[in-house]
């Protein structure tokens, strides 16, 4: 990676940047609401940042999704903020946008590949061995929803491990509890989506 | 899902052998077919979903164009070198290397690619010097299992290590792309504040690694390397353990033919590690290294010359390290000469003079702080050290400057700029209106109000500032146990218990912690096995703690330690507390190992309401013998189980029962002596009750032999197949009844 080309940061509207802030602000005071406000903010500056990293001729052509969030946190809210109940707040809401972004982009490419006007992807074509990474994408998601219909605290948390990127630190604190329970509820999720994911198969 | 069915799981996956994994669910799912089955699938989907998962998880949105196998490194590729047998396309072990992408340190660096389990690339280090490899990585392996629970985003995996076919050692690594953190800096002409930001980063993820018990022993920028996340950098620690593995003696002659090449430079060397005394190095050492890093991210220059470092010899050497105070970083600015200065200041983003006094003052303490030559004085964990440069980033007061009044005034008067100027325009107006009397009556008036609001918003200010002196307190008191805690990881790893011991002492956990849980339990049992059972009762009591605080780990044997522990210790009130607290903690919960709380529980006589609350727990336990138990390959718990049931009809008054359960248990196959021990003295006494003398004493007699024989040549901490200590200490707390109640005298190994 050459070290020069450092992208450029596009310049952040103050508004918006405030508007988070102030998001956050009610979200400490036990505002309920304001939490429905934080996705959408997060969300459309997850979709803005790709967008214009994927457009960057130079940049290398994959973008991480972990890195892309904690990019938005540095752009919506920057240094000064070093509370972890706001990164909290934050990363819990950017882990679903990203969520809802790579199932959406995967969904696209899937259409765009497969010609037809199908919504959903085609399962029953797929091997797992040569299934593409959107192709995983879009299988983790279908599991994802029937993991969230049994166990809702268990979904929470693959979503902040696998789209947020978390350390199961930062998800134990996420949620207050403790990190060996993260662990173990993680480990279980896993091997519970995989057999979800390979039955669909 | 119901919550019992993860706790099995997970219990069931912490279990190393198939055979344990199968006889454990045997036993949980005893009922529940259907239970045993989903948990057996999700235990053979285990591997193939971690591999899932790790295929997915750098989870990524693809432009339209993919593209594959291109290089993004741009790296030369061309082997100059002919000693190097190693070129692109040689396979070394699961790997065939790529291209080179690096020479440093120890060995040559590859990029390779990894085809099982996963197909990956990684980065392959070569070591490149004749060294011993067996020991290099028997070396690396005693620390496996500590690096394998490193799990950070600024620290670099490493994944394995072995020998290559010419009979060097070489190690596996995450692949970083990345390059020099100083060299990052430098081009990319970061100000103090972000190379700050980067630094602390680095503190946190040596901080992580010290909590695991590992230390680094090899800070320095060309191990720290910079890659960019979408813009973002991204420092990422590399080479974690390897240093460790490749230790080479030092020596004046190694120190003059090839240290340089060995080793790298010696600049970034901490005192006690230069002396080379032994094993005498903790995480403080990497303290120091920081140090030493953040000394050259802000003035271009290490603290010594490493040139100069080498020049006089190695005692020089580790005399300059020693005692030679280096120069604060505002100084070594300002000795810098013309061109030099300029590049330096230009390289940060500052105009010279400012870069002097940007760091003179809080940098050059915190800097000085962790380079103090007296490990004792330097910052206890590298969080401390990050949280002092955030106090400065933040305008607080640091640790590193030694708390005065004026100081901390001068921190507030910066942090609330406006206030305070707001303050001193008051006082001056009020001056001003008492000299010029009554004509500035109602000015005074609106000043004075000003000026009352002022001090309330002064006063507000100091609380805060109290406050915040009251929280450091508490946070540092929190590193510090963590800090002991790893140290007396490091400790234990040698076998230095004592001192391990002397260093928890003072330690109270507030905080859920398995390196702590770890360390309390491996105290506890040094203690218990050298018949010390105070401070071994007090070291369980602590760690049952720590149980509570992180949750339920239902695989714990903490319980059945503990117990015999305090009754050897003579404290049986707190014996009972004990008892009461263990069944009421696993009350209607989904604990698999019922027959262990029975057992802990009636070691002495129970009264009526403790027999009350163990029915349904021994209803459950009984109820896994409606199974085929040599069919589920169940044998070895059956038996431990059979001992709790005995010891149940036992305290009931059920005698002919009660020996019923203690024959079965000496009946199964897979022989244990403490278990069978225990049995024999649980019949001898079920028989003397039921009038079959005879029988009580040759039952008891052999029972004592085997006890007395384990006991004599002194305990040690046992395995689980052959007994545990507890075990044994357990079989002999009822001897000590069965002796009263069938001979009347007490054992010789009453306890003193």
């Amino acid at each position: 990676m050459p070290v020069s080309d450092v992208a450029e940061v596009l310049p952040m509207p103050s508004e918006i940047m405030n508007e988070i802030t102030q998001v956050l602000q009610a979200i400490q005071r036990g505002d309920g609401q304001a939490s429905g406000e934080l996705l959408p903010l997060v969300y459309d500056e997850l979709r803005r940042l790709a967008a214009l990293r994927m457009s960057q001729e130079s940049a290398s052509q994959t973008l991480q999704a972990t890195a892309l969030v904690h990019e938005a946190w540095l752009r919506m809210v920057g240094d000064g903020d070093r509370t972890w109940q706001n990164r909290a707040h934050f990363f819990g809401a950017a882990a679903e946008a990203m969520r809802r972004i790579l199932v959406e982009n995967a969904r696209r490419k899937s259409r765009l590949k497969r010609g037809g006007g199908q919504a959903r992807l085609d399962i029953d074509e797929l091997d797992l061995a040569a299934t593409t990474p959107d192709d995983k994408v879009l299988l983790m998601d279908e599991a994802l929803e029937q993991l969230q219909a049994q166990d809702a605290e268990k979904a929470r948390i693959v979503v902040l491990k696998f789209f947020g990127g978390l350390t199961n630190q930062e998800v134990a604190e996420n949620l207050g509890v403790t990190e060996r329970t993260v662990e173990r509820q993680w480990a279980y999720a896993k091997a519970w989506l995989f057999q979800q994911i390979r039955t669909q198969l | 899902m119901k919550p019992q069915e993860e706790t099995i799981f997970d219990a069931a996956r912490n279990l190393a052998s198939p055979a344990a994994r199968q006889a454990f669910l045997a036993q949980a799912c005893a009922d529940d077919p259907d239970l045993r089955a989903r948990i057996e699938g999700l235990l053979a989907a285990e591997v193939a979903a971690e591999r899932f998962f790790s295929e997915v998880a750098p989870l990524v949105l693809t432009a339209s164009a993919a593209r594959e196998g291109t290089s993004t490194t741009g790296a030369p590729v061309a082997i100059e070198e002919r000693v190097v047998t190693e070129v692109p396309g040689t396979r070394i072990g699961r790997y065939k290397l790529l291209q080179r992408i690096g020479e440093g340190g120890g060995g040559v660096v590859y990029m390779a690619e990894q085809e099982e389990p996963v197909r990956r690339r990684v980065a392959l280090k070569i070591i490149k010097l004749g060294m011993d490899t067996k020991s290099v990585i028997a070396r690396f392996e005693a620390e496996r299992q500590a690096l394998a629970m490193m799990d950070h985003p600024n620290i670099a995996k490493v994944l394995d290590a072995g020998a290559t076919d010419t009979g060097r050692p070489y190690f596996v690594m995450e692949l970083v792309r990345g390059v020099k953190i100083t060299e990052y800096c430098d081009k990319n002409h970061l100000d103090t504040h972000q190379r700050l930001d980067l630094f602390i980063q680095i503190c946190l993820a040596i901080q992580h690694a010290h909590q695991k018990g590992i230390i680094h022993r090899d800070i320095k920028p060309s191990n720290i390397l910079v890659t960019l996340h979408d813009g973002v950098p991204v420092p990422k620690v590399i080479d974690f353990g390897i240093a460790k593995a490749t230790e080479v003696r030092l020596t004046d002659k190694t120190l003059f033919t090839a240290y340089e090449q060995i080793i790298g430079t010696p600049a970034y060397m901490s005192p006690e590690q230069a002396e080379m005394s032994g094993l005498d190095i903790d995480t403080r050492s990497d303290i120091y290294s920081l140090g030493v890093l953040l000394y050259e991210l802000l003035t271009g220059r290490t603290p010594f010359d490493p040139k100069k470092l080498l020049q006089h010899g190695l005692d020089e050497m580790r005399r300059t390290l020693r005692e030679q105070e280096p120069q604060r970083p505002s100084t070594m600015v300002t000795t810098l000469q013309g061109m030099e200065l300029a590049t330096t200041a230009e390289h940060r983003h500052a105009e010279p003079p400012k870069l002097v006094s940007l760091l003179r003052g809080d940098l050059d303490w915190i800097v000085m702080k962790a380079l103090e030559k007296d490990r004792r004085r330097r910052y206890e964990t590298a969080n401390g050290l990050a949280m002092d440069i955030n106090r400065y980033l933040n305008n607080e007061p640091v640790i590193a400057r030694p708390p005065s009044r004026a100081y901390r005034f001068q921190k507030l008067v910066r942090r609330n700029k406006v206030v305070f100027a707001a303050g001193a325009a008051v006082t001056a107006a009020l001056v001003i209106g008492l000299g010029t009397s009554t004509r500035l009556f109602f000015m005074e008036r609106a000043a004075r109000q000003r000026a009352v609001a002022a001090e309330q918003q002064q006063v507000r200010l100091r609380e805060e500032a109290e406050h915040a002196e009251a929280r450091e307190a508490e946070l540092r008191r929190l590193a510090e146990s963590r800090e002991k805690i790893t140290q007396a990881t490091v400790l234990l790893s040698q076998d230095r218990f004592d001192e391990a011991d002397a260093l928890i002492g003072g330690v109270s956990l507030t905080q859920p912690t398995v390196e702590g849980a770890a360390v309390i339990r491996s105290l506890g049992e040094w203690h218990a096995i050298q018949n010390r059972w105070k401070p071994a009762a007090d070291r369980f009591n602590l760690l049952l703690q720590i149980d509570q605080l992180d949750g339920w780990d239902v695989s714990t044997l903490d319980y059945l330690e503990c117990g015999p522990v305090l009754i050897e210790d003579g404290d049986l009130a707190g014996y009972e507390r004990f008892r009461q607290t263990a069944i009421a903690h696993i009350a209607d919960t989904a604990y698999p190992f019922t027959d262990r709380i029975i057992k802990i529980s009636l070691l002495l006589p129970a009264n009526e309401q403790v027999m009350k609350s163990l029915e349904p727990l021994a209803q459950v336990a009984e109820k896994s013998f409606a199974t085929n138990i040599t069919a589920n390959g169940d044998v070895f718990l059956a038996a431990w189980r059979s001992v709790s049931l005995a010891l149940m009809e036992y305290r009931r008054g059920d005698y002919t029962k009660a020996s019923a359960w203690c024959r079965r248990c000496l009946n199964y196959p897979e022989y244990n002596a403490p278990r069978a021990a225990t049995a024999r003295v649980i019949l001898a006494m079920s028989c003397q009750h039921l009038g079959q003398t005879d029988e009580a004493h040759s039952e008891l007699a052999q029972a004592r032999s085997m006890i007395e024989d384990r006991f004599r040549n002194g305990l040690d901490r046992g395995t689980g197949v052959q007994g545990f200590w507890f075990d044994w200490v357990f079989a002999r707390i009822l001897l000590r009844e069965a002796n009263a109640l069938i001979d009347g005298s007490p054992s010789v190994l009453q306890r003193q």
